[in-house]
């Protein structure tokens, strides 16, 4: 039983990984994306399973077409990751399966984001996010016309195609923090608030964490998601709004290195754990 | 074991590589404070590079 790792770059989380595998004896090899070259004619036999850790999104879309078209099982699945890696996606996913979750809407002009602002969201503020973005990055929060069209004005003479896709959000005030749980296979094995006074409440973006006790509420909205996604890996982030818990994002690819600490759970031996499963169950 | 050590690729200060670094792992220069990428690890040798940009599809 062997597992490849996908990388391009190794992280806290990998390391975390690689100890767990180490510590389980469990088989495994690194594969460097930038060091390999992706062609049928390559003997890949030795996998029995991919587990993807790709920092690279791009990467990581084409390895994993690569692997699924050689027949060997990938953790999380191309089906999974995509959905995941695109907001707009995983919104329609949620609103599909009838998890609470917060107002969007997509546009590609200043007009119809406009309307959309007004008809959707009843008013500013907005929330603008790339569709892939990651780590909080290019995150607005649009409280007026006036900034609404400075941003889009910036957007549309300077970024490339994907700029020019819009995905709007309804802002919430969140009580200075949101939660982040880790949910393999519809179980959450843990979760963690993510505090902070700004709105933007990523850890990249220098978030605090504690440990978030693991509610039915929860637990529940946890168990929908991942079984609107096809099971997996996947870190869930929600928001405590008045009306219950909604779902933000999902990750298929989670940074846990704060995770652990706060909450005593190996996300790493958990991750490692259910790739051992998942080729004991499903071979290839 | 005493640690391995690399030179900065960007300062030339010596670098003490810390114990369990792994390839493809990126570093702070303790002297210039620049992200080093750990390219290659030998038994004897530790080769350092500078180390990429931070991509725009990089991260969760």
């Amino acid at each position: 039983m062997r597992i490849g790792i996908l990388y391009n770059i190794i992280r806290k989380e990998e390391k975390l990984l690689i100890e767990a595998a180490r510590k389980n004896s469990v088989d495994f090899e690194l594969i460097n994306v930038d060091r390999e070259i992706f062609t049928p004619e390559r003997n890949f036999e030795r996998f029995d399973l991919i587990l993807n850790r790709c920092l690279s999104k791009v990467k990581a879309r084409y390895a994993l077409n690569f692997f699924e078209f050689l027949g060997i099982t990938t953790v999380n699945p191309f089906s999974i990751t995509q959905i995941c890696d695109d907001k707009f996606l995983t919104s329609l996913v949620l609103e599909k399966n009838k998890i609470p979750t917060l107002k969007f809407a997509l546009v590609f002009n200043k007009e119809e984001a406009l309307k959309a602002i007004e008809e959707k969201f009843g008013g500013f503020p907005v929330v603008l996010k790339p569709p892939q973005g990651s780590w909080g990055r290019l995150l607005v929060k649009i409280n007026d016309v006036d900034c609404l069209e400075a941003i889009f004005e910036h957007k549309e003479n300077l970024g490339g195609p994907e700029h020019k896709v819009f995905y709007l959000q309804e802002y919430i005030e969140k009580p200075g923090r949101d939660i982040r749980a880790v949910v393999i296979d519809g179980e959450t094995i843990c979760a963690i608030y993510r505090i902070s006074q700004h709105w933007i409440t990523n850890t990249y973006r220098g978030g605090k964490v504690s440990n978030c006790p693991i509610t039915d509420e929860l637990r529940k909205i946890c168990f929908d998601c991942s079984k609107a996604l096809g099971g997996g890996i996947l870190a869930v982030d929600i928001i405590e709004t008045k009306e219950g818990l909604k779902v933000n994002e999902i990750n298929a690819v989670p940074e846990f290195r704060n995770t652990e600490p706060a909450t005593g759970v190996s996300v790493s031996s958990a991750i490692i754990d259910y790739c051992i499963k998942k080729i004991q169950k499903n071979g290839r | 074991m005493e640690n391995k050590k690399a030179n900065c690729p960007i300062c030339d200060s010596e670098i003490e590589i810390p114990a369990g670094t792994e390839e493809s792992e990126i570093i702070n220069c303790p002297h210039c404070n620049n992200r080093v990428l750990v390219a290659k690890i030998t038994e004897n040798e530790v080769f350092l590079q500078e180390a990429p940009e931070i991509e725009e599809d990089w991260g969760e």
